[in-house]
């Protein structure tokens, strides 16, 4: 233990020692300096961080540093320490007491309110059945035909996935189960256990044109890839039910109305220090606003290419120039333009 | 002298035309094909929801009395009767019954399969070295592949739920009854053999009036380590949709729920332990001629 404590200790000592050393020249180089941004580990959130590198260094002349992140730890990170600065695609819902005391105390700030259009969590069907029933229009005409989403296990129930064990919407999506009464009309949920069981299921229904009736979310590539269509509720969102009732454990929502579902905030969330010390850099974050079907395509790339969140962030600023061309000025999209 | 400081690898576009050619042709696989394997597993499907139910469905003192007379016919002591009949009170008090239900309902049908696969896989390896040297790098792969490997292929071939998970379970557990049935029919002494051939044994009479029953205990230590194996699975495969005590445990790990977390992984330690000392017993016991 103490060796490794010496170790850290040496080589943060050297650390602070490099930067001493360079530091100095940096500030005269660049208006913007030093920048670190999160790069959580989706891919979403992984192109709009190598998007925001490639912006801030060529454009801006920042001098940024990627780090790996996860909302939890990340936003933890940024609370407590202001380290890293630039948190692009932050799901504000699940920190949203803390975030807002950070708000309070300007120490965190959020640059973009909306850095992704036409994102949300809700209940998706599979493309076959828009196209061989479209006269399901909603949530609560589909309910109403358990027959056509076999549960794998009990063919005499309409199987409907939720999400996966653990996660803040398994609460809100078995709430509305209950809410709508399907369990009466003939449904049972299924618990797919993980992301990767929810994904598989939906890639092997949509692949071989089967029902499929679940929860889940976008930007993903997997709505890109394979069509998923989102549901409206054909109710209106009813706001105390949903935060009073719906978001927490059945025990405390006896009696759960129909709602439609929360609109999920996202945003990019900037440290006091950046927001202060950053100049014009900061008017870009402001700016940039990706479109929701640009996203996706973008998403159904990496995936088809195995591409990484850099290899996507080249492709996304050489074919959509007319999209991040807006978010920067004349003079530094035509240094990102040379340096492609 | 580049090639000698960086590995020549394969270009980029060569590479990913590769993953690419392997993504597609599995796709098409389980476009073609997909459906009519689905329908060859639902006999096994049908038996374990069965199976479940039959577990589920059984009021709790009767499913407490036959799982204490099992443990009594195969163990004979009562300390672990005693600590069993404990165990599973002290699970339904804490609210964890069905779980342990739906798990043990998994375990069991995931251990039946094993045996009724392995064993006779073991059996032949021990038969030929030619076998032997064929299966014995398979089973490597099996044992030490990482499951989330083979868990993306199993879903897309057959959706989640319970069959993929049993499948994913017996990959993983399937190996040390193979090894040990192998082992143990490999061990028993020659001469033993040479006397039941002089006495005009032919070979079937040889492998079960003689092989398989001096290789019994050896062959349990394997059905021991099974089940040990897929009780070590119950998680993974709940990854994939399959009911029981491993969903509270990712429902937990996602959560930081360090309660619901402590007691689902402990209640899968009792079974574990339960199964390994009653196993444990039945394999002394088939040892008791060597004292005597």
């Amino acid at each position: 233990m103490n060796r490794k404590l010496g170790a850290v200790i040496i080589a943060v000592a050297v650390a602070v020692g490099i930067y001493f050393m360079t530091a100095e020249k940096k500030v005269e180089q660049t208006a913007c300096g030093k920048v670190t941004i999160a790069e959580m580990n989706w891919a979403s959130a992984e192109l709009m961080a190598n998007v925001d590198k490639i912006i801030l260094e060529k454009g801006y002349g920042c001098e940024v540093e990627l780090v790996a992140g996860a909302t939890m730890p990340t936003f933890t990170s940024m609370n407590e320490k202001g380290m890293p600065d630039i948190a692009p695609e932050l799901w504000s819902n699940a920190v949203q007491g803390p975030l807002s005391k950070a708000k309070d105390e300007k120490r965190l700030f959020v640059a973009n309110p909306g850095p992704i259009t036409g994102l949300g969590e809700g209940w998706w069907v599979s493309p076959s059945v828009v196209k061989n029933h479209p006269e399901l229009k909603t949530v609560k005409d589909i309910i109403e035909r358990p027959d056509l989403f076999p549960h794998p296990e009990d063919s005499s129930k309409g199987g409907m996935m939720t999400c996966p064990a653990g996660w803040n919407c398994q609460l809100s999506t078995n709430n509305l189960f209950r809410a709508f009464k399907m369990e009466e009309k003939g449904w049972k949920l299924i618990d797919p256990g993980s992301a990767a069981g929810l994904d598989g299921a939906i890639a092997k229904a949509s692949t071989r044109n089967e029902n499929w009736f679940g929860y889940y979310w976008t930007p993903t590539s997997v709505v890109g890839k394979y069509g998923l269509v989102k549901v409206p509720f054909g109710v209106d969102y009813d706001d105390d039910n949903w935060h009073n009732c719906i978001v927490k454990p059945e025990k405390e929502c006896a009696d759960p109305k129909p709602t439609s579902w929360t609109k999920s905030v996202v945003e990019t969330v900037v440290t006091d220090n950046f927001m202060n010390n950053s100049g014009v850099a900061s008017d870009f974050i402001k700016n940039r606003t990706y479109p929701g079907e640009i996203m996706n395509q973008m998403l159904v790339f990496m995936t088809d290419q195995k591409a990484t969140g850099k290899d996507a962030a080249f492709e996304f600023l050489q074919k959509h120039e007319n999209v991040w061309g807006k978010w920067v000025s004349d003079e530094a999209a035509k240094k990102i333009k040379a340096s492609l | 002298m580049e090639w000698f400081t960086k590995f020549p690898e394969m270009d980029r576009n060569g590479l990913r035309e590769f993953k690419k050619t392997v993504d597609n042709a599995f796709t098409s696989f389980s476009r073609n094909y997909g459906e009519g394997i689905e329908n060859f597993f639902d006999p096994l499907l049908s038996f374990l929801v069965a199976f479940e139910k039959l577990f589920l469905n059984t009021p709790w003192p009767i499913t407490i009395f036959a799982i204490l007379l099992i443990c009594w016919l195969a163990s004979r002591s009562m300390i672990i009767i005693a600590g069993t009949f404990l165990s599973f009170l002290l699970i339904g008090y804490f609210g964890m019954w069905e779980d342990t239900m739906s798990t043990l309902a998994i375990i069991l049908v995931a251990t039946l399969l094993c045996i009724c696969i392995g064993i006779p896989i073991g059996i032949a390896m021990a038969r030929s070295n030619k076998v032997q040297t064929l299966i014995l790098p398979i089973l490597d792969v099996m044992q030490t592949i990482p499951s989330f490997v083979y868990l993306i292929p199993v879903v897309m071939l057959l959706g989640i739920g319970k069959v993929p998970g049993l499948i994913a379970v017996c990959i993983y557990a399937i190996p040390p009854i193979v090894r040990l049935t192998n082992l143990g029919i490999r061990l028993v002494d020659k001469d033993v053999l040479e006397a039941a051939e002089s006495f005009g044994a032919n070979y079937w009479q040889k492998l079960f009036g003689v092989q398989i029953p001096l290789a019994l205990p050896t062959i349990f230590a394997g059905v021991n380590q099974t089940i040990m194996m897929a009780l070590a699975m119950v998680v993974i495969a709940s990854m994939i949709g399959v009911q029981g005590l491993g969903l509270p445990v990712l429902r937990a790990i996602s959560n930081q729920y360090l309660a619901l977390g402590l007691m689902n992984g402990l209640a899968i330690v009792v079974l574990a332990i339960i199964f390994d000392r009653v196993t444990q017993r039945i394999g002394k016991r088939m040892q008791r001629y060597k004292s005597d």
